[in-house]
């Protein structure tokens, strides 16, 4: 009796919690229904069709699948500009994340000038979007520049056999990519050490630790969903990337009158459900060390 | 704390060079904003100059003379996009934290059917191209009737999938069983949501106002699609005028130079503000 009781308070506390829910999520809910969950329908209705552009507006005749058959099987830009951008992934990635790990464990250590170093790493967030990139670009600080200025690549080519040095020259070109892509990473992996408790630390160096083992046995467990998480991160970043190959020929494809905005949008949903896959990889990642974590 | 100072105190040689390494790492991510910094007062001369220079010879103002007083005999002085752009980011902003850090609490606290449904959503606005949404979104805001509207600017910033997933995942490290303790002791949800778990959440606000800021302000995208009316366009929009298409002079490429700096500094000191707010809430940090 007494069971059954509590379980119907329980129901109508939930229920009521429900709608305090609710109402908290609304406004952030109209807003994404209305400007991204609702657009990105109509560009999937869109992607069956033949968009023209009359002088009275847009005119849609539909053609079925022809958007996506033409770019898988007719379009020998797009599927071969996948495959190479997936292969810059598969490297660039886990660089990333190293990266961006090492750089937060140093910046999360005690050291004179910290804030100053913490704000230097993170300034490439704020360069690495929108105008001030592009601006960058056009003014031509993006490329390295000061590799060629200082002769460095010659260095290399000239002390190195060939096989080394032309890895060792691409590392060096995308190294800016790199470095600008791991500020939020690096913001992320932060907040999360700073969720391991320090008395763990201290109970593991009593028992006689050093600071290599404790940062395998505690940190590296501690951010595991940290990890996953800008695992993620860095995907969806570098796949949404202004600047990536793919981007550039979706915009292209917009605007050019023979391929239209149907055909764009045809690409811009392979290209998502390509993604989507491999995200879906890193979710089941992410879920089972969640699991792990909580057992 | 302590642990953190012994740590220090048994730096060994590795460290030390790690250290270094940083040190040096710095330096070469640093480059980028003496670049930008020495280039908006470079004069002409040196503007123009191949292969390009990092650093100024003769540093000179005339550049922001030119942006401040040239543009006013235009028809839209530079006054008004930066007022603009200023009102559009600080809205954006506030709205964006409200509604993204309320969303993101309810999805990671709550337990309801739509919740899946809403994660995927958010998963997938994530992945898809921003470019593709451009003119449905487009199509919405003539049938809402904003744009040359503040509200044209403004709207579809809210719905940021980006904040409210990062969001969500810092407030699932918070433990239900706070929140549980705070209902038992009678807390309203609202009481719940500003008193637990936002000062818990610090951190992952001050991330998420860091990086609305940067897209709100850096945003062209909305000027050039939404807003026809040439006095409702923001900064970013007028500084590719300056670079590209009729107004490419000389005169352009300083102005743009001086323009890129003037885009650059509220960055630095929206994330240098924000960092001292990340310290703080550390310092204090009650998670786990």
């Amino acid at each position: 009796m007494n069971a059954r009781a509590k379980g119907m308070a329980k129901l109508a506390y939930k229920w009521r919690s429900y709608g305090a829910g609710y109402l908290f999520m609304l406004p952030w809910m109209i807003g994404f229904a209305v400007f991204m969950a609702f657009p990105i329908g109509w560009s999937l209705y869109l992607a069956f069709q033949k968009v023209s552009l009359s002088g009275t507006g847009f005119k849609y005749s539909y053609i079925g699948m022809q958007n996506f058959k033409d770019a898988l099987f007719k379009d020998n830009e797009f599927t071969i500009q996948l495959l190479v951008f997936m292969q810059q992934m598969i490297f660039m990635i886990p660089i990333i994340i190293i990266f961006s790990l090492c750089v937060s464990l140093l910046l999360n250590q005690q050291f004179p000038g910290r804030f100053l170093f913490r704000a230097i790493f993170f300034l490439p967030v704020i360069f690495s979007t929108g105008q001030v990139l592009t601006e960058l670009f056009q003014q031509g600080a993006g490329d390295v520049p000061f590799i060629a200025q200082y002769g460095i690549d010659t260095y290399v080519t000239e002390n190195f056999s060939k096989s080394l040095a032309d890895p060792l020259l691409n590392i060096l070109g995308m190294m800016i990519l790199i470095l600008w892509s791991s500020g939020v990473q690096i913001l992320i992996f932060i907040a999360g050490f700073q969720t391991i408790s320090k008395s763990i630390y201290e109970a593991v160096r009593i028992d006689g630790a050093s600071p290599w083992t404790s940062f395998w046995k505690i940190t590296l467990p501690g951010v595991k969903p940290f990890i996953a998480l800008n695992l993620l991160y860095t995907m969806v970043d570098l796949f949404t990337f202004p600047f990536n190959p793919i981007m550039e020929q979706i915009k292209s494809n917009m605007f050019n009158i023979s391929t239209g905005y149907g055909y764009a949008s045809a690409i811009a949903w392979l290209y998502f459900i390509f993604i989507m896959i491999l995200i879906a990889l890193i979710m089941l990642f992410l879920n089972s060390s969640n699991k792990a974590r909580r057992a | 704390m302590q642990a953190l100072f012994n740590q220090i105190r048994r730096l060994t040689l590795f460290e030390v060079a790690l250290l270094a390494s940083l040190l040096l790492l710095a330096a070469f991510l640093a480059l980028p904003i003496v670049f930008i910094i020495n280039h908006a007062f470079k004069p002409y001369n040196e503007l123009f100059q191949f292969p390009p220079t990092f650093l100024v010879k003769e540093p000179t103002l005339s550049n922001f003379y030119d942006l401040f007083l040239r543009s006013s005999a235009s028809i839209v002085p530079f006054s008004r996009y930066l007022f603009n752009s200023i009102i559009v980011t600080s809205i954006s902003l506030f709205a964006v934290i409200v509604s993204c850090s309320m969303a993101a609490y309810v999805l990671s606290k709550y337990r309801f059917g739509l919740k899946k449904a809403v994660m995927a959503m958010i998963m997938l606005s994530l992945m898809f191209a921003p470019e593709t949404v451009a003119i449905p979104r487009y199509l919405i805001i003539s049938w809402l009737q904003i744009n040359n509207t503040y509200f044209g600017h403004i709207l579809p910033f809210i719905a940021s999938p980006v904040a409210v997933f990062l969001m969500k995942q810092f407030v699932d490290q918070i433990p239900n069983e706070l929140v549980e303790a705070a209902k038992v002791d009678g807390a309203s949800e609202v009481r719940i949501f500003l008193q637990i778990v936002m000062p818990l959440a610090m951190p992952a606000l001050a991330t998420i106002a860091i990086i609305t800021f940067q897209s709100v302000w850096s945003d062209g995208q909305a000027s050039t699609l939404f807003m026809q009316d040439e006095t409702m366009k923001t900064l970013p929009y007028y500084i590719t005028t300056l670079t590209s298409g009729a107004n490419n002079t000389v005169a352009g490429q300083g102005m743009a130079a001086a323009a890129g700096l003037l885009m650059f500094l509220p960055n630095l000191m929206i994330f240098l503000f924000a960092q001292k707010r990340i310290m703080e809430t550390m310092v204090h940090s009650g998670v786990k």
